[in-house]
């Protein structure tokens, strides 16, 4: 089990909103930020962060721990997102589960695990090291993928579930990579749904998404597709009210616009709970995830 | 184990062929391996094929770069096209992968690179248009400082004025540039179409700092050039004036230059630090 803040809905903060933020503050509960934005000496970006850290609590959301890469750990990274973490004093620290480079030289990119013994045994290792450095847990987020590898022998939700309980860490569930994976291999979503442990969510994300061909991509570039609103209301009923983010990078529309699909996904999940109590009961406030 | 290559061989293979420069299929075929060659390691069906599949990682590697690249050197973009950004930005990234978990740092190389690739051959300023637009991005997130304001060297005595130590603000950057490429910047800041710039004079440079949150450049050539190499390479407003007095051959002359450049640094909100 672990500990789920009772933050409510975010969005994300993106460098075109800033100035929309500070101005006129949103009616949002929380921020998620991308650590590696901020990971800088100074400057603006700094500066923003800090004042809306100071109205809102924030969640520091990762994309180059590499937690599936087989290169070493980057340790100056980690020290800076140790300190940025530190100064920010986050309700969640979180990244996925992937790898994002190879031979010193990065991607920049999400990149798929096959979900076989080694990997498992490779990430679950990694994390660790990470909550070790970092002196709490983090959440781990399934990605939106495009292959399959031949040579995995357990389903991803498995590798999830098993990667939770040997690291003990969270895994922050983000329902549209759920969606458009299941789509792209032609699995179930609500069977992989069910397949995650409860106890172990602490976070959700919701997204658009994008069709290239007879493929869906993860492309955050549109509001959230009614297929997505319905899996969203599973994993509530689910995992309980855990904090929701709303993520929306590419084609960015004007603030309020993210803002009214996070309140729908505030109406979205209280029709939920209102329909079914969750398992499990929400988790207490003030909690760290 | 799982039968198939280990998880670093697969990685590697996977990593190899999605970050070559014209997609999946011809990186197998530069490898000797028919399409087929990836069944061994990912599943095509009927929705895509396993190369179709793989090429949507190495889509994204490529355009997500690009796209960064665009944003950091927008005035590189407007002097050579978007045809030829493209192809400069796939030459690069063949030569500078990117070595830093941030993208922030993707395109530190460009301006070595373009002043060396087929694109400056007619254009050999292209190289310190890019030092002067990397200049810009470098300095927007330096480190911040508390800024050398008059109001602390009222009152300062002669020797006091001699030990002061002039520290430069951390965003702060000076770009050697044999032309003048401040103007087609501007041009294309302006919105203009940008014509190629002069050669400009001995000792020309540009002069790129952070004020506030606000990222400024001047043109800078001549005794404030002198100066500034002085200021950056650490010095005191007494060891300043005696450096420019042996290379003007005077010391009023260097104590004026020294003055008036001093007056311009605290104006320009250039000096950090504290008195010492």
């Amino acid at each position: 089990m672990i500990d789920v803040p009772a933050l409510g809905h975010g969005i994300g903060l993106r460098a075109e909103h800033y100035a929309a933020v500070l101005s006129n503050p949103p009616p949002v509960d929380w921020f998620e930020v991308i650590s590696d934005n901020f990971m800088v000496p100074g400057g603006n970006p700094r500066r923003v962060l800090r004042a809306v850290r100071e109205r809102w609590p924030v969640v520091l959301h990762g994309v180059s721990l590499s937690l599936g890469g087989t290169d070493p750990l980057d340790a100056r990274y980690l020290d800076e997102l140790a300190a940025l973490a530190r100064e920010v004093e986050p309700a969640i620290v979180s990244d996925h589960l992937c790898w994002g480079g190879h031979g010193g030289a990065y991607a920049h990119d999400l990149l798929p695990l096959p979900f076989t013994e080694e990997a498992l045994a490779h990430v679950a290792e990694r994390v660790l090291r990470v909550q070790d450095r970092l002196k709490r847990r983090i959440l781990v987020e399934n990605v939106s993928s495009y292959v399959a590898f031949t040579q995995s022998t357990m389903a991803e939700q498995e590798f999830l579930a098993a990667l939770a309980e040997r690291a003990d860490c969270g895994l922050l569930l983000d329902v549209n990579n759920v969606f458009v994976s299941a789509h792209n291999h032609g699995f179930d979503a609500r069977a992989f749904i069910d397949a995650i442990p409860i106890g172990r969510v602490g976070q959700f994300h919701l997204a658009g998404h994008s069709t290239l061909g007879a493929l869906l991509l993860d492309t955050h570039d549109h509001p959230v597709r009614d297929e997505v609103w319905a899996l969203y209301r599973q994993a509530v009923a689910r995992f309980g009210a855990a904090p929701t983010l709303v993520e929306w990078d590419d084609k960015l529309p004007p603030l309020a616009r993210v803002v009214e699909e996070s309140l729908r996904a505030k109406a979205v999940a209280a029709e939920a709970l209102a329909q079914g109590r969750p398992r499990e009961a929400p988790a207490r406030e003030g909690a760290r995830g | 184990m799982a039968e198939g290559p280990g998880l670093a061989e697969l990685q590697r293979r996977f990593f190899e062929l999605v970050t070559g420069p014209e997609g999946v299929a011809r990186e197998l075929a530069a490898r000797g391996l028919p399409p087929e060659a990836l069944a061994a390691i990912i599943a095509g069906d009927a929705r895509a094929s396993a190369v179709e599949r793989l090429d949507v990682y190495a889509n994204m590697y490529f355009f997500r770069i690009l796209d960064v690249l665009r944003a950091d050197y927008p005035k590189l973009v407007a002097v050579l096209g978007d045809g030829a950004f493209h192809d400069l930005a796939t030459d690069y990234l063949q030569a500078h992968p990117s070595r830093h978990p941030s993208l922030r740092f993707v395109g530190a190389a460009l301006p070595g690179f373009v002043a060396a690739h087929a694109a400056a051959a007619r254009r050999p300023w292209l190289g310190e248009l890019a030092a002067l637009e990397w200049a810009r991005v470098d300095v927007f997130d330096r480190a911040d400082a508390d800024v050398l304001g008059r109001d602390a060297l009222a009152g300062l005595g002669p020797e006091e004025f001699a030990d002061l130590r002039l520290v430069p603000v951390p965003a702060c950057a000076l770009v050697p540039a044999a032309f003048a490429v401040e103007d087609p910047w501007r041009a294309v800041e302006a919105g203009s179409s940008p014509e190629a710039p002069g050669r400009a004079g001995d000792g020309h440079a540009i002069l790129v700092w952070r004020r506030g949150l606000v990222v400024h450049h001047r043109a800078v050539e001549g005794g404030e050039r002198r100066a500034l190499d002085l200021l950056l390479a650490g010095t005191t407003f007494g060891a300043l004036c005696a450096a420019l007095g042996e290379a003007l051959g005077s010391d009023a002359a260097a104590a004026e230059l020294a003055a008036r450049c001093l007056g311009q640094w605290l104006a320009d909100e250039l000096l950090a630090g504290r008195l010492t």
